[in-house]
């Protein structure tokens, strides 16, 4: 089970102190939670990549948390952001099928999850750019096949690609 | 079973170093500094006017600087805010801000027009000086939010650079507003503002390339 919110904020109010040890476990609970937080939104085979991104990122920018706010609404924030970028550079690859690795969430963390998940960004999207990105970027899809799994000509699908990776950038810290 | 510790976090740890979490205070106490700065430097180069504190100036002079102030402080802080990243940050105050300063041009240019003095403030020879002026003041407040803008770690890079540009704009204007006497609503609706306009889109273009991290 990943650590809850006060847990995780009094871990990084350690790290950002120094507390090697305190920082160590902050990272290993921060990587299972990005674990989960992106699975379905990422290709299983670059889930690891990005996790690990993050986490670096979060490394380099430790002195942008305020004690005084929650930690997980500023990881999230970071976490979008990253996977936005990673997004653009998605690739195709063979072995890229998504499977159903949906965890399950903890109860008492259930309606923070929710209002940061990616599912939320999505909501914003119009249908036809959603169910492009999630065919091309996630799934890992040529644009000629998402042309033809959604009916759309394969330049709409560039522009749709294209169009929605700009509105989700806009989005990364929207809460609703 | 045990997880397998990931060799990236022992590194990450081993890299430790205590840090000074960002202050938002320091980042408000900066951006003060660079907006006393910007209206000690019109006071040294042109001379602020001494009218306005003899009462010679119009209700408008003060309600138009006054909006630009605002303006510039809801922006700025909506900068200073996004430099710590978190999911439900919100900039409503600029926004509604910046909408309520789209009343300046649109009454400037109402009250023009049903006096039938439109071209009077196309004409206006004290404009082009005013909006360059105030363009190019606004670079001091703009140094000063992007520097902290590097600091931190915004992920909201367009929105970051708009209002980068909305700040500096309306406290460069607002610093040389000040050394300017003609107050009538034609020139400070159109010409005191369109500095803001111009800032908020050079920095909508410029400042997420010098921000992105």
């Amino acid at each position: 089970m990943i650590a809850d919110e006060a847990t995780l904020a009094q871990l990084m109010t350690n790290s950002q102190k120094g507390d090697q040890q305190a920082y160590t476990v902050l990272l290993t609970e921060v990587q299972l939670w990005l674990e989960r937080y992106f699975r379905r939104r990422i290709a299983p085979a670059q889930l690891d990549d990005l996790v690990q991104e993050v986490m670096m990122a979060v490394h380099k920018k430790r002195s942008t948390w305020d004690s005084t706010r929650p930690f997980l609404p500023w990881l999230a924030a970071i976490a979008r952001y990253r996977w936005v970028d990673h997004l653009r550079k998605a690739y195709r690859s063979a072995e890229d099928e998504l499977g159903d690795h949906d965890a399950a969430q903890d109860s008492d963390e259930e309606a923070v999850m929710a209002r940061m998940s990616l599912e939320r960004l999505f909501v914003h999207l119009p249908d036809k750019q959603s169910e492009v990105i999630e065919l091309v970027k996630i799934e890992g899809l040529s644009i000629k096949e998402a042309a033809e799994k959604t009916g759309q000509s394969e330049s709409l699908v560039k522009v749709n690609v294209h169009r929605g990776l700009k509105k989700l950038s806009a989005l990364v810290e929207k809460a609703e | 079973m045990q997880r397998q510790v990931n060799p990236l976090i022992a590194e990450l740890a081993a890299d430790l170093e205590p840090v000074r979490p960002l202050k938002i205070a320091y980042g408000i106490a900066l951006a003060a500094v660079a907006a006393i700065g910007t209206v000690l430097l019109v006071e040294v180069m042109e001379g602020l006017w001494r009218g306005m504190l003899a009462g010679r100036a119009s209700p408008f002079y003060f309600i138009a600087n006054g909006m630009l102030g605002l303006l510039g402080a809801s922006s700025a802080l909506a900068v200073l805010r996004m430099a710590q990243p978190h999911v439900g940050n919100t900039h409503d105050g600029a926004r509604w801000s910046f909408g309520m300063v789209s009343i300046l041009p649109i009454t400037g240019l109402l009250i023009m027009t049903l006096q039938g003095n439109v071209s009077e403030v196309i004409n206006d020879r004290y404009g082009v000086s005013c909006f360059t002026s105030g363009t190019g003041l606004g670079f001091i407040v703009a140094a000063a939010l992007v520097f902290w803008l590097r600091r931190g770690a915004p992920v909201s890079l367009n929105a970051a650079g708009m209002f980068t540009g909305v700040a500096a704009g309306s406290i460069g204007m607002l610093a040389y507003g000040l050394s300017c006497p003609i107050d009538h609503a034609g020139h400070l609706g159109i010409w005191h503002v369109a500095p803001i306009a111009v800032s908020a889109v050079v920095g909508r273009l410029a400042v997420p390339h010098l921000v992105r991290w």
